[in-house]
């Protein structure tokens, strides 16, 4: 079964969160400190986290950067507010979503869904973008012989822009391709990811080779072998 | 370098100096004059009182040496005439003095002589004054100009007598005394009195404008201050020196700024207190709002369950409690708002898209409601794509809730520097009279309409808000039955100006 770990300080709502959850088919962890998620992360190993950002103990987004630094594993923060400084905090810190609260369950539980399922894109065939390739069986990318680790979001982000080597995507198309939104709301959520993405898999992320940008538009796939 | 007038009307110290250094130039004029004339009457007097006397002397001498020579013959006449004439060139106070005598033509006279002593012209001596000589038993005198052969003239004193001896003849007897002695005097005084006028009105200027500078130092000082305070330099207070009037203007001015800066720091923690509240608020309010929705939706969801009243309850509470969390947003938008909180996330976005997108956001349906003119276009603006996005769901909802099943036109035209988008509907439309009401917080055209869509009543003014912090600008027109037309111009550039309007809301 699928373990969702819920990090709130809210006694009321962690257990409401527990009860949608277990509704929708999970299995629910539950954590109200900032400071206690870490050990009972390392024992659990859970699949996805929700965590909120103001926390005691430790805040969520200190959290996010100390479970980044040692797994991959989906994380979506809640925030009570959208404030800029808040979420792209949150973002910046390696979360892959985030939900304003108060949000509607059904499109956190959508959410979710997009951020747990495993690519089930054609996985026969290898991609490659700009000078990358893309293992999808062993879910890495390789520049240059080098293994290079992704958190699961950014290798779909990789991933859809590779897919389609031609095509500009839109910020609304990636944030319904990509996080499953529907509608396209924040825009921010893509730029922040974006610039995280090249920050790892880019060699001079101030003159981008694998993922241009194209001015008012979008994003799109660098050609292989092609130097900007 | 500032042109005299300005100085004249900018600078006090400028102004006061001229004007009293002017008086004191009147002043000093008026008492020079004064001065002048009586010293130079003083001077002359003296020297006409001594003149007459000098004269008289000569007159009785001349009158005696001529009595006792009565009876001599023309020979020791003449030597004694020119006896007489050889006076000595100078006088008492070693200005010339001269002599001129003429017998008279009417009367019989032994010995006719007309002459003056050294180089005396004798026409120096004016006709006029002969006549009155002539006709006065009394010694006479006047202002003459004494004019010499070597073409020398001098101003000076006549005084005349007549001489009369008996058996002799009757002889007019002229002293002539020059006045360049006390002319030189008068102009060396003259001279003396311009300068110690210069001197004083130059003292007067220089004194004037250093005690002036000293008074209005503080008053610059306090200019200062007032500017530096005005830029938000709150903590700069006057020097105060002493305890005089000056002093105390320092001490008010610096208790306002004190006070000035209490009000101002009391109000800028009063405006951190709204912006904390209205965050803690929307934190506080936000966590248990999210468990009740998920409630009411966990509720909602086994609805079939329950009897037909609960399970109507249950829409109305999903339903309320999704109106009241826009209601809270909203809210909590205004408030920002009112902190003057609210910031700009600039973005380059392509405008069309953006409108086609919040199209299919408000009115998924596909059955051709909304019409966007020249879909195809892309119109690349630097703006705040959440805040531009809010405003057009807005005109878009409120046409949509209007329309009275009329369609909708959606036009995106450009210019250069600007963009407008206009929102137009043909539906019941609103009075002329309540275009300004439009945008008021929670104001409804018709209070007995009935709601159709959860409007917060708070749209249009967030809107407005929205469209000013771009520098943009609203417009509006519409006319009951004929519909409405909401036109939003906004600079295509970030920081721009809007100069005109691509679109008018007025309807052609």
């Amino acid at each position: 079964m699928t373990l969702i770990m819920v990090v709130d300080d809210d006694q009321d709502l962690a257990e409401m969160l527990g009860i949608v959850l277990t509704g929708a088919g999970y299995e629910v962890d539950l954590v109200s400190r900032g400071d206690e998620v870490l050990p009972i992360f390392t024992a659990q190993n859970p699949d996805l986290i929700l965590l909120d950002v103001m926390l005691p103990g430790l805040s969520g987004v200190e959290v996010c950067k100390l479970i980044r630094e040692k797994s991959m594993v989906p994380i979506v923060m809640l925030s009570a507010r959208s404030d800029k400084q808040d979420v792209v905090e949150g973002l910046e810190a390696g979360a892959d979503d985030y939900m304003v609260k108060p949000f509607d369950p059904s499109e956190l539980v959508a959410r979710m869904k997009v951020r747990l399922r495993r690519t089930t894109a054609d996985i026969s065939t290898d991609l490659k973008i700009g000078n990358i390739k893309i293992d999808q069986i062993e879910h890495s990318i390789i520049r240059d012989g080098e293994v290079i680790a992704l958190t699961r979001l950014e290798f779909d982000l990789l991933v859809a822009l590779a897919k389609e080597p031609g095509r500009v995507f839109s910020r609304e198309a990636l944030l319904s391709e990509v996080w499953g939104y529907r509608p396209a709301t924040d825009t921010r959520l893509v730029n922040v990811h974006i610039q995280r993405l090249r920050a790892k898999v880019e060699v001079d992320s101030e003159n981008p080779s694998i993922i241009l940008t194209v001015r008012g538009v979008g994003y799109k796939a660098g050609v292989a072998g092609s130097s900007q | 370098m500032k042109s005299p007038l300005n100085a004249f009307r900018s600078s006090l110290v400028f102004r006061v100096t001229s004007t009293i250094v002017g008086i004191s130039i009147v002043l000093v004029w008026l008492l020079g004059t004064v001065l002048n004339n009586q010293i130079s009457s003083g001077i002359f007097d003296e020297k006409l009182k001594l003149s007459i006397s000098d004269a008289q002397s000569s007159a009785r001498n001349t009158q005696i040496q001529l009595t006792f020579s009565q009876y001599q013959d023309k020979a020791a006449l003449k030597l004694i005439f020119a006896d007489i004439l050889s006076v000595p060139p100078q006088s008492f106070d070693s200005s010339a003095r001269e002599i001129a005598v003429f017998s008279d033509e009417k009367t019989k006279v032994r010995y006719r002589f007309t002459g003056a002593s050294n180089l005396l012209n004798s026409n120096s001596v004016p006709e006029a004054f002969r006549e009155r000589t002539k006709n006065s038993k009394n010694t006479e005198w006047d202002r003459v100009e004494m004019r010499y052969f070597d073409e020398k003239i001098e101003p000076g004193i006549i005084v005349g007598h007549n001489i009369k001896i008996s058996g002799a003849g009757k002889y007019e007897f002229y002293v002539l005394f020059s006045l360049t002695q006390q002319n030189q005097t008068m102009s060396l005084i003259v001279r003396y009195l311009w300068v110690t006028g210069a001197a004083l009105i130059l003292l007067i200027g220089i004194i004037t404008f250093f005690v002036l500078r000293r008074l209005i130092a503080p008053i610059r000082n306090a200019a200062r201050v007032a500017e530096e305070l005005t830029a938000g330099n709150l903590e700069l207070r006057m020097d105060i020196r002493g305890r005089d009037e000056v002093a105390s203007l320092g001490y008010s001015f610096n208790e306002m700024a004190v006070s000035l800066q209490q009000q101002i720091s009391r109000l800028e923690n009063l405006s951190k207190l709204q912006q904390r509240f209205v965050s803690d608020v929307s934190h506080e309010l936000r966590t248990p709002l999210t468990t009740i929705r998920m409630a009411s939706q966990v509720i909602f969801a086994a609805k079939y369950k329950f009897e037909p009243i609960v399970a109507r309850s249950s829409e109305l509470l999903v339903s309320q409690i999704i109106r009241f969390e826009s209601l809270l947003t909203d809210l909590l938008e205004v408030s920002r708002f009112d902190a003057q909180a609210a910031v700009l996330e600039i973005e380059e976005v392509d405008l069309v898209a953006l409108v086609r997108e919040t199209i299919d956001y408000v009115h998924p349906s596909q059955d051709r409601v909304i019409h966007l003119w020249n879909p195809e276009n892309t119109i690349l603006v630097d703006v705040d794509p959440r805040r531009i996005r809010r405003i057009i769901r807005n005109f878009i909802t409120n046409a949509l809730d209007h329309r009275e099943g009329k369609s909708i036109d959606i036009q995106i035209i450009e210019s250069d520097n600007e963009v407008s988008i206009g929102v137009r509907d043909y539906g019941i439309g609103f009075a002329y009279t309540d275009k300004k009401l439009l945008f008021e917080r929670f104001w409804r055209a018709d209070s007995s309409r009935a709601r159709t869509t959860g409007g917060t009543g708070l749209g249009l003014s967030i809107a407005l808000e929205d469209a000013v912090l771009h520098q943009g600008e609203i417009d509006v027109w519409g006319e009951r039955g004929k519909g409405a037309h909401f036109v939003l111009t906004i600079p295509k550039f970030a920081g721009g100006t809007i100069e005109s309007k691509p679109l008018s809301a007025q309807p052609d």
